[in-house]
């Protein structure tokens, strides 16, 4: 448990390990009730992961459009510098941001041979199943995160030819200073082209797999609360 | 002694992942962390994140969520109406009759979807009712289907073949291409088969279809021309080395959508419907990928892969019995697995064993596609057998023994693919050099 700083007073791992289990067990101590209180966060979360569902469609269109603009380019002798990063870039988006809401979706698989060998056992097993993945899933938004961070810090840039304006830079790193700061980033923000930062590019990394612990979290105090899984999906498609 | 029990933890917390029904990409990352803890003082979670962050934004990647989306597209046109109604005329006169139209059906889908279970609706959807209204015996109508439409995997563009391209960093239009000819083979084989019943099973013969004219036969098959169409500019286009299989995938996309706008089945509704059904499954691999892409990581800290090529080369196994051996292990595995994950969970340890063995990594590709498929219609988990329970409404059990000739056939294509080789490896090695390279 090195790695884990303290945050708030508390270990890290307390804040991410201990306090959704707490809930969990709380869901599952009082049941119905724990639902009827819960029952807003649901809606909203709902939501949340429908629009990370649609952001990441949106990118899908966005990996069509770039190869395709590619193909225009070679096909007019002209150049289209680092497409192919820009559409891996995309293509990372549209996976990390589809996870959570292809999860509540029942589009995940999983080796379900026990799962069904009885209603009884089913409740046990996908609870205890959903809690492994809850934890693994939230070590893997933690690292996502911290790997994002140290990109930034580090100004790894990207390896290929790809560019972004720095106005687009400097519109996302707002979010992570305080306002007070905003008018003074703007200030030194020029209107060239600089070479990619990776950070950016794993932003929809850190976002989609926050939003994938968030999720199985949340679907497994909701399994909890009603006795009974709340994922249904259309097993094949 | 340390060694072994650390191998036998990480085998054991692996089994109980997977049978614990923890989601594939989840459970390989969790067996992944315990093999980094144990095997090695590396920082597992940064590690963990670098390999998963190079798989996930990778180009190669790209024609995976643009194939399936393609795929998505054609679904929800009327293209199974048309399929049936433009086959039909010609099938006709074939010994088994319109019994072809499911295997001639699953051919022409599979070279433009990706997956065995779309393949299987989208023929099924139609050809069954007409089939049963006809009377065709059920078992040949049902059998031939859940065999015929796991040539969705091995006819370009295939979900599985992308997947083994990626896990061992192979071309994937040599990979595409590889699957052509043993593709057509297989189908052979099923019409080779339903002839057989034809002839031997004289009594079960329904009436003749009533002749139709040339004229009305084109015009019942005009739809299945620009499909055809489809077919030949985004193979051909990745033969003829004009395109990557990603811009082919590009291409098929555009063809798709172009496709379902002449036929009046474009709106807004379908547009969605198709994309985020792309969305979702282009996430459940890209997932399964990235817990594959730690596993292999970690898989290499273990020393597993490379002491089983050891083990191999030291019982000096010659390929065949090798083959022979990886058959009945992949047989079993598609018992409790589907496809994908079988190929991304074994792949980090059979890979050096088939390289060490000498085996040509493409053509193995192809042997791969042909067990898994055949472990997509063997029970208990053959996600072919679900979808066609679904569709008919018959016992699972009754499904699996209709496909057991389908099942042999599949075995013998191995066996030819073993006496074989070039069957698979002739066209990749022929592609043209392109421009895209």
């Amino acid at each position: 448990m090195r790695d884990w700083q303290p945050f708030l007073w508390l270990p890290l791992w307390v804040w991410l390990f201990v306090f959704p289990t707490l809930l969990a067990l709380f869901c599952f101590w009082q049941g119905p009730k724990a639902a009827v209180i819960l029952s807003p966060v649901w809606r909203v979360l709902d939501r949340v992961y429908k629009v990370a569902g649609a952001l990441a469609a949106g990118f899908m269109v966005l990996i069509l459009m770039l190869i395709i603009g590619q193909m225009i380019a070679r096909w007019s002798s002209l150049t289209f510098p680092g497409s192919t990063e820009y559409a891996g870039y995309a293509m990372a988006a549209t996976s990390f941001f589809a996870l959570a809401y292809t999860l509540t979706q029942g589009g995940h698989i999983r080796v379900s041979v026990l799962l069904n060998l009885n209603e009884h056992t089913k409740f046990w097993l996908d609870a205890a199943a959903m809690f492994v993945a809850a934890v693994t899933a939230t070590y893997f938004a933690r690292y996502a995160i911290k790997t994002n961070i140290v990109s930034e810090m580090l100004n790894d840039r990207t390896q290929g030819q790809d560019f972004v304006p720095e106005w687009l830079l400097t519109f996302f790193a707002m979010f992570a200073n305080a306002p007070s700061k905003w008018a003074e980033m703007w200030a030194q923000t020029g209107s060239e082209w600089v070479y990619t930062p990776v950070w950016l590019p794993q932003l929809p990394m850190s976002i989609g797999t926050v939003l994938l612990a968030i999720a199985i979290w949340d679907y497994l105090t909701r399994l909890l609360a009603l006795r009974e899984s709340q994922i249904h999906g259309d097993v094949l498609e | 002694m340390t060694e072994l029990y650390a191998t036998a933890i990480f085998l054991l917390v692996l089994f109980a992942l997977l049978g614990g029904s923890v989601w594939i990409g989840l459970a390989l990352m969790g067996v992944a962390w315990v093999g980094m803890e144990l095997f090695t003082s590396r920082p597992a979670g940064d590690a963990m994140i670098t390999t998963i962050w190079t798989g996930a934004s990778s180009w190669t990647l790209t024609a995976l969520p643009l194939f399936i989306w393609m795929g998505e597209i054609l679904y929800r046109t009327r293209l199974s109406q048309d399929m049936f109604r433009g086959l039909a005329p010609w099938m006709r006169f074939l010994p088994g009759g319109l019994l072809h139209t499911n295997i001639a059906g699953c051919t022409i889908f599979a070279a433009v979807s990706g997956s065995s279970a779309a393949t299987l609706n989208m023929v099924g959807k139609m050809s069954i009712p007409e089939l049963r209204k006809r009377g065709y015996p059920e078992y040949m109508i049902i059998g031939t289907l859940a065999g015929a439409a796991t040539l969705g995997l091995m006819i370009p563009p295939s979900l599985t073949l992308i997947v083994y391209g990626v896990t061992i960093n192979e071309s994937i239009t040599k990979l595409f291409m590889a699957g052509v000819f043993p593709g057509l083979v297989l189908a052979g084989l099923f019409m080779l088969y339903i002839a057989a019943w034809h002839f031997v099973r004289k009594d079960q013969r329904p009436e003749p279809e009533p002749a139709m004219p040339l004229g009305k036969r084109l015009a019942e098959s005009r739809f299945l021309l620009p499909l055809f169409g489809l077919v030949f500019v985004v193979i051909g286009s990745m033969y003829l080395g004009y395109a990557t299989a990603t811009e082919a995938a590009a291409v098929g996309v555009v063809g798709a959508l172009a496709l379902s706008a002449m036929q009046g089945s474009l709106d807004w509704a379908t547009f969605k419907d198709s994309l985020m059904g792309a969305t979702k499954t282009s996430a459940m691999i890209a997932f399964i990928l990235m817990g594959a892409a730690f596993l292999s990581l970690s898989m290499g800290f273990t020393g597993l892969p490379r002491a089983l090529a050891e083990l191999i080369e030291s019982y000096q196994l010659s390929p065949v019995a090798l083959i022979a051996v990886l058959t009945v292990f992949y047989l079993i595995l598609g018992m409790f697995m589907d496809g994908l994950s079988s190929v991304v969970l074994t792949m980090a340890i059979v890979e050096p064993m088939i390289r060490a063995a000498g085996i040509d990594v493409i053509w193995f590709g192809i042997f791969l596609v042909v067990v898994i498929e055949t472990a997509q219609v063997t029970p208990p988990i053959g996600f072919n057998l679900f979808v066609l329970q679904g569709m008919t409404r018959h016992e699972i059990g009754y499904i699996a023994k209709t496909a057991i000739p389908m099942v042999g056939l599949m075995l013998l294509m191995v066996v030819i693919l073993v006496i074989w080789p070039e069957l698979a490896t002739w066209l990749p090695d022929n592609i043209r050099q392109g421009p895209g390279g």
